[in-house]
């Protein structure tokens, strides 16, 4: 630069800065959403999330977000021994109440997506499974373990098909994910699990549709946890969440709207 | 200094256990058909896969430590490959190998004898035997190499053909490290998780052993399953009291 | 009886040769360590196959390379107590002793019923119970030999019987070994490095030294004559090798011994004991028709006696009195001159 273009310069951005830090000047210029924060979501939540990570990533290049995968159950379970969470989505709104209840989440938290569950078989449906009724006698089936939120639901949908599988034809597991995994890698001939893990495992498995009067509604709820180490880019990703780019982006994964 | 650390790295989490142990209700928890289920399961798999260890292990032993052939030390490798894979890993390996649905021999396996190793009881032994018998292997490898070859010369020249030389003096002198190395195959197999869960399934009453039952049962029941761990954690004392004359005891 | 041995086998860095038959005698193999005795010993009982020749007893072959013959060990008529004796450690002395009786399918309690008769016999009927750390070293020698002997094989081979005991102890037990091996029947044989075990146990000695048989007769003839620098320092004899012509031997180093007997032509051994040798400072003018200038190289008081060794054209050892080695002042460094007469001197044919 010219000797005499500096003084200028310099001028413009002191000047600039001062406008910046001047209380009430925040209006002007909103500073951008910065540090790290970590995410604890169910499994299910998994490819949804990433991709949403990734989109609040760019938005906000001096955020970073990690992400802790696993049933919903287990999350709160290390949430409440300590674990360094910032904010919390849950597979239903009965595992996020014991967070309310045991002080770690403050605020009310917001259902941001709900859920249904679906049949996955192996690819081409080789037992030729049509209803939930038809998961009775093809051998073993894989559900989530009893007391875990995709376990629950499932329950919950045997119970409304009407239909009982003995104990001994079910191998649980503790979440979703690896649920899902016993039919496409192993050898349960039918999972119950959520839509958006069957659609997840693309053509590893082929799905059957639960009619809605069996099915359940499984409503995800998100909130920031009350000893976030950054509460304000724990707030940012909450509200990117519910924000409509959010939303896009669970609805291309199968999740439906709260 | 370093031995008090080294101790207290132990005995801390066992500690907490104790500490978190619901002990008015212990025995509710460890009375619940799912508990007793899992504990029985425990206990028949268990030996069953030692038995299985020791039967086949013991040859593998013996041609790992007498034998002269090339390649003694690919297939010593390949017998401690379980020790170190990751057990689920291992799970998913023997899921590839005899899973009905995409193994390597299961589908043939099935249609042949109508054999479904996966979600049974006979996978769980499967999958504890593959991640116990390396331990067998190494011990009884290790005991037989130290035996005097000059017993066995004796004997010979006192008469004893081969099989009543192996049977009357070097099973005597193996008995020590035979006794370690089952001791250390049925704890190993008794805790074992990852493979069992993935090869076998977690279903109550057939596949779900004691680990399986604890990993479940933790997030929802914390305290029954504290209960469910104690059990183990009192029988691997017991067995390590046990062993330790033959670990550490000179042979008389 | 008789025990055929002619064979080569290669046992390490060792070529072993031999040809020997025993007969129902007790033969002991004497010889310097890595000489191969213990390789000979497992030749014979089947631990180790030979390369060419046979082993055979009574006409029974037991190992012909060339016939496609070897009999394994368990199926020889041998028995054998090694140099560690290695009893069974988790068994009790009767039940050592039962093991080639039980091995052969003998019910367990006619097999302890003769096991302790050995016992009994050896000595050892209040032992029976006992393990074989709780034995000395002399008893659990008895022990091995009863249950070598106690299934009656025809050959019977010791490896180093004594070498485990204390020095205390060895006369009283080689005594006592000699009168078992003495009533025992069949081919002995006794692998030995020391040659007073080899006089008093055995009524044959074989030496065997790298491998070949060098000598073997009565240990008396042995000791008298012997054939090779291994035997002669076992017994403290000067052994040479040389030439007789007409009243002398020349050496191969070029020395001179003169001796009496003028008829010995030929390839021969002569051998001078210590003894006979007289040191002199200054050279002597006596009856001795022998003089070796020499300088001494080592002297080795042993009580009142003193061996000096000389080197010189006639390397020798002479064997004097702390007396006269002090009043000659003998030291290494020092010139003498040894004497010693014609008569004193012994020759044989090589």
């Amino acid at each position: 630069m010219t000797r005499n273009v500096r003084p200028i310069v310099a001028a413009l951005l002191g000047a600039g800065m001062l406008a910046a830090t001047w209380p009430g000047a925040t209006a002007v210029a909103a500073p951008t959403p910065r540090g790290s924060v970590t995410v604890s979501a169910a499994a299910s939540l998994t490819e949804a999330f990433t991709r949403l990570g990734e989109a609040f990533e760019r938005k906000n290049p001096d955020a970073t977000v990690t992400f802790n995968f696993g049933s919903s159950s287990a999350l709160v379970g290390q949430i409440q021994g300590g674990a360094p969470a910032d904010v919390f989505a849950s597979a239903d709104l009965a595992t996020m109440d014991k967070l309310v209840s045991g002080g770690q989440v403050v605020t009310t938290p917001t259902p941001f997506a709900r859920n249904q569950m679906q049949i996955a078989v192996k690819p081409g449906n080789p037992k030729h499974v049509k209803s939930v009724s038809d998961l009775t006698d093809i051998g073993t089936i894989a559900l989530c373990g009893a007391a875990v939120p995709c376990g629950i639901y499932a329950t919950s949908v045997l119970e409304r098909a009407d239909v009982t599988v003995p104990e001994s034809s079910i191998t649980r597991s503790v979440d979703a994910k690896a649920t899902l995994g016993a039919v496409s890698q192993g050898d349960a001939n039918a999972a119950i699990v959520y839509i958006t893990d069957v659609k997840a495992a693309g053509t590893t498995v082929t799905a059957v549709t639960i009619p809605d009067d069996q099915n359940v509604n499984a409503v995800y709820p998100i909130a920031p946890i009350a000893t976030a180490s950054n509460p304000k880019l724990a707030k940012s990703f909450v509200a990117y969440v519910l924000s409509p780019a959010g939303q896009r982006t669970l609805a291309k994964y199968g999740f439906l709207a709260p | 200094m370093l031995a008090a650390i080294a101790a207290l790295l132990f005995a801390l989490p066992l500690l907490g256990l104790l500490q978190r142990a619901g002990w008015s209700s212990l025995w509710e928890d460890l009375s619940t058909p799912a508990a007793r289920d899992a504990l029985r399961l425990s206990l028949e798999c268990s030996l069953w896969s030692t038995a299985l260890s020791v039967v086949l292990g013991v040859p593998l032993a013996w041609v790992l430590a007498r034998g002269e052939f090339p390649g003694r030390a690919l297939l010593r490798a390949l017998v401690l490959l379980p020790m170190v894979l990751p057990p689920v890993v291992g799970g998913v390996a023997l899921l590839y190998a005899f899973g009905r649905s995409n193994g390597l021999v299961g589908p043939w396996l099935y249609d042949t004898f109508g054999l479904q190793l996966t979600f049974s009881k006979t996978g769980v032994v499967l999958a504890e035997t593959f991640v116990a018998m390396p331990f067998l292997v190494l011990t009884v490898e290790g005991g037989l190499r130290a035996i005097d070859g000059r017993y066995e010369d004796a004997a010979s020249t006192l008469g004893a053909g081969r099989w009543t030389t192996f049977r009357r003096v070097t099973l005597r002198f193996l008995a020590p490290s035979l006794a370690a190395g089952a001791a250390l195959a049925w704890a190993r197999a008794l805790g074992e998780f990852g493979a069992t869960i993935t090869f076998a399934g977690n279903i109550a009453g057939r596949t779900q052993t004691t680990p399986l039952a604890v990993y479940l049962l933790l997030e929802t029941q914390p305290t029954a399953a504290v209960a469910l761990s104690l059990v183990l954690l009192a029988v691997s004392v017991v067995v390590l009291v046990a062993l330790r004359d033959r670990w550490f005891g000179i042979r008389r | 009886m008789s025990l055929d041995l002619a064979f080569t086998a290669h046992v390490g860095a060792l070529d072993l040769r031999v040809d020997v038959t025993v007969g129902d005698e007790i033969v002991a193999i004497l010889g310097p360590n890595g000489a191969g005795k213990t390789s000979l010993l497992r030749a014979i009982a089947g631990l180790g196959a030979i390369d060419t020749g046979r082993i055979a007893v009574d006409g029974t072959v037991l190992d012909d390379p060339a016939a496609g013959i070897f009999v394994a060990a368990a199926d020889r008529p041998i028995g054998m107590v090694f140099q560690e004796y290695l009893l069974f450690p988790f068994l009790t002395a009767r039940d050592n002793v039962a093991f080639p009786l039980r091995s052969r399918g003998i019910n367990r309690r006619d097999a302890r019923g003769q096991a302790d008769e050995w016992l009994a016999r050896v000595g050892l009927a209040d032992q029976a119970d006992a393990k074989p750390h709780e034995l000395s070293g002399g008893q659990a020698q008895r022990v091995a030999l009863a249950r070598a002997i106690v299934a009656d094989p025809r050959v019977l081979l010791l490896d180093e019987p004594l070498a485990a005991l204390d020095a205390q102890a060895r006369a009283d037990i080689r005594r006592d070994l000699r009168r078992h091996l003495a009533g025992a029947a069949g081919a002995r044989l006794v692998v030995t490095h020391d040659a007073v075990d080899a006089s008093v146990l055995a009524d044959r000695v074989v030496i065997l030294e790298a491998g070949r048989i060098v000598q073997q007769g009565p240990m008396q003839d042995i000791a008298l004559h012997p054939r090779s620098s291994y035997v002669a320092d076992l017994v403290g004899l000067n052994l040479y090798r040389g030439t007789a012509d007409d009243g002398a031997v020349r050496l191969e180093g070029g020395g001179i011994i003169v001796v009496a007997d003028h008829d010995g032509r030929g390839d021969v051994y002569v051998s001078v004991h210590p003894r006979a040798v007289a040191l002199h400072l200054d050279e002597p003018h006596g009856s001795a028709r022998n003089h070796w200038p020499g300088t001494v190289v080592e002297v080795d008081e042993l009580g009142d006696r003193v061996r000096v060794r000389i080197e010189g054209a006639v390397p020798i050892v002479a064997e004097v009195t702390r007396d006269a080695a002090h009043e000659l002042a003998l030291a290494p460094g020092h010139t003498v001159v040894a004497s010693v007469k014609a008569t004193e001197v012994t020759v044989y044919p090589a």
